[in-house]
């Protein structure tokens, strides 16, 4: 018995140091977390603490070099807990693009709000850690510790503006209903395991008919919990009561990071666990038409009525999450491939979009109500072209990318036949246009009016409005490549 | 091993568990309430010992009773005047949320009731709780093992941001 354990405890000694480890898996996770560590060291010291969000960029950097080395790869390591697939490491890259772009928008904002602290920059790459677990894992459980290592930092980061009301509130109301939606994940997690013996999704779909002839209900009950769990991160709409005030109340550069990044990696673990988890689970293609028709319709009927730019913005994000769950209904690997390219897309144009409000926000004082937009064209020509550029983006016009996420999204699902759902999304992209136009309209069209000074530009903005446009165009202009790109990164195990 | 007969110890701790967890939610001294959840806490413990998962036992009174009960008892004994006012434990969505709550109670049972073979554990039963549990956190949960202690160095600096002196 002893000689057994001995040499049990020796097989996993000799695994410990060969392949099943594959550190260089984790390799871009790391490269962020010891940026962050550093950046913790430097507010020690209060002249070093200028270089926290260089430090950042040069983690993210050297995290971006990693997760592209990785590229074609199809590995898996920790003895199964890290996947390493183009998918997964389509994500990854999406993520670091998103944290440098936030990082670099959200620079001059702290420092002019006087909320700038090297923790933030440390925060925001522990976030963006969590999201790249999230995306490179099929274990149930890996995926709800990355989904909370992303979450607990933007908890604080929603209430970073400590002297300001909303900004606390937005903190709390975040804080309370993670937490909420975290416990349905869990029990939703727990129910699957207690159906299937293991959290590992590749081992659930080998066993799948196994599990489904003897505990279909736990199965099911599972994959419900887990599917709130989720909803609540992207905001879909029965689950998406935070998101307006969280979205106003937030300082401006967290709410764009919010409106992307956890977005993009709850879609990147839903597209996993639903589209190849639980592939074969009946009744999952009924339950995402309702979500889809619901957060779409529901996000745009409400942003019509909205006054306030950021306000506004939030309810698109909620009916943007309504397009890509039409992905989600739709199955296959067209729209896996759409959906991929429509995040991406998505995270051009709305950082972009952001970046304006956040321009305009730097002065005091400024509320961003669609009122304080008024005259924009004539007191700052670029800004406002820039900014209708976003808005006919967002609203889905061509030749912008936008357009073509729809595009890509409604094609498959034309493809597989759900007619009424392209018919239901297309109305909505029409409806969209009214409250998208109408900031292009105030900012040109109404008389300037108030004391609007033109926006402090600072270079770390104007880089972030450089590749942002270049981002929604480009793409836009040579779509081949791009849907290349993300029509390789289908589920290596499939 | 005996086989699993629910002897008079769980139904002592069922009680327990039931009765202190509803005066949890309906005492009007918030006190009072924290001092029923330590109760409730510890009763579910010893649940985990009749079940042989020492460790599990071992785990929740430290970090359940000794952390995180005790953090809710000086909350309240630090927030003026919060320990002497009388709560009222009901809202406007009590109809609601009793539904629910009442969904799940009956539903979870039904669904343990009507689940015909359930599936044996794999490998034999272990009775090194913290050996095995050891071995398991160097080995196959090492990743998750070190995913936690990054989770908790992020709720560290939150913490840290969030209470700190606010810098004039």
């Amino acid at each position: 018995m002893g000689d057994e354990v001995v040499a049990l405890e020796y097989e996993k000694m000799i695994d410990f140091t060969s392949a099943s480890i594959n550190f260089e898996l984790i390799y871009s996770e790391i490269s962020l977390l010891v940026a962050a560590f550093l950046i913790l060291l430097t507010a020690f010291q209060r002249h070093l603490a200028r270089l926290a969000p260089l430090v950042a960029l040069v983690g993210i950097a050297v995290s971006f070099y990693f997760a592209l080395q990785q590229w074609g790869n199809q590995m898996s390591g920790f003895f199964g807990m890290i996947t390493c697939d183009d998918f997964g490491t389509a994500f990854k890259l999406l993520f670091l693009v998103v944290a440098a772009l936030t990082l670099l928008i959200a620079h001059r904002f702290l420092i002019v709000k006087r909320i700038g602290s090297p923790e933030f920059y440390a925060l925001l790459l522990v976030s963006t850690m969590g999201m790249m677990v999230m995306a490179n894992t099929t274990d149930l459980l890996v995926m709800f510790l990355g989904l909370e290592i992303m979450s607990v930092p933007l908890y604080v980061m929603a209430g970073y503006a400590r002297r300001s009301l909303a900004s606390n509130e937005a903190g709390i109301k975040y804080f309370i209903m993670g937490a909420f939606a975290s416990a349905f994940l869990l029990l939703g997690i727990a129910f699957v395991f207690g159906a299937s013996g293991t959290t590992d999704l590749r081992q659930i779909v080998a066993d799948y008919s196994f599990i489904v002839s003897n505990f279909q209900n736990y199965l099911y009950a599972g994959a419900a919990l887990i599917l709130i769990g989720f909803g609540f991160k992207i905001a879909a709409v029965p689950f998406h009561a935070w998101v307006p005030d969280v979205y106003q109340g937030a300082p401006t550069p967290v709410t764009a990071f919010f409106s992307v990044g956890p977005k993009a990696a709850g879609f990147a673990v839903m597209l996993r666990v639903f589209l190849f988890g639980f592939e074969q689970m009946g009744m999952l293609t009924e339950l995402f038409w309702v979500l889809a028709v619901l957060t779409m319709t529901v996000g745009n009927v409400l942003a019509l009525r909205q006054d306030n730019v950021k306000r506004m913005l939030a309810y698109s994000s909620i009916a943007h999450a309504g397009y890509i769950l039409v992905a989600l209904c739709v199955g296959g690997n067209d729209a896996i491939s759409a959906a991929v390219f429509y995040l991406l897309a998505y995270a051009m144009f709305n950082l972009g979009a952001f970046a304006v409000i956040v321009l305009l926000e730097t002065r005091s004082g400024c509320k961003s109500d669609f009122s304080e937009l008024s005259g924009l064209s004539s007191s700052a020509p670029y800004l406002s072209a820039v900014l209708a550029l976003f808005m006919f983006a967002l609203a889905g016009f061509p030749p912008t990318v936008g357009f073509l996420g729809k595009f890509y999204i409604f094609s498959a699902a034309i493809k597989s036949g759900y007619i009424l759902l392209t018919v239901i999304g297309v109305m909505n992209s029409f409806l969209s246009v009214y409250y998208y136009l109408r900031i292009v309209k105030t900012s040109y069209f109404e008389k300037f009016e108030g004391t609007f000074a033109p926006a402090p530009y600072s270079p770390a903005i104007m880089v972030v409005l450089f590749i942002t446009v270049i981002g929604t165009l480009g793409l836009g202009f040579f779509p081949d490549r791009v849907l290349e790109f993300s029509q390789s990164a289908l589920f290596a195990f499939l | 091993m005996q086989a699993l007969e629910p002897g008079i110890v769980f139904w002592i701790l069922a009680v327990v568990i039931l009765v202190s967890g509803f005066l949890v939610v309906t005492l009007r001294n918030m006190f009072h309430c924290a001092l029923c959840l330590i109760l409730c806490l510890f009763a579910v413990a010893g649940i985990y010992v009749l079940l042989e998962a020492e460790f599990l036992a071992a785990a929740q009174v430290l970090i359940y009773v000794g952390a995180v009960a005790i953090l809710i008892v000086f909350t309240v004994m630090l927030t003026s005047d919060l320990a002497s006012e009388s709560l009222i434990q009901h809202n406007e969505n009590g109809t609601i949320a009793f539904v629910v709550c009442a969904l799940f109670a009956i539903g979870v049972p039904y669904l343990i009731k009507n689940t015909g073979v359930w599936m044996p554990a794999k490998g034999e039963l272990i009775s090194d709780n913290v050996g095995s549990i050891g071995k398991y956190l160097m080995t196959d949960f090492m990743l998750p093992f070190e995913l936690v202690s990054v989770l908790l160095l992020a709720a560290l600096i939150g913490a840290i941001v969030l209470a700190r002196k606010e810098r004039s």
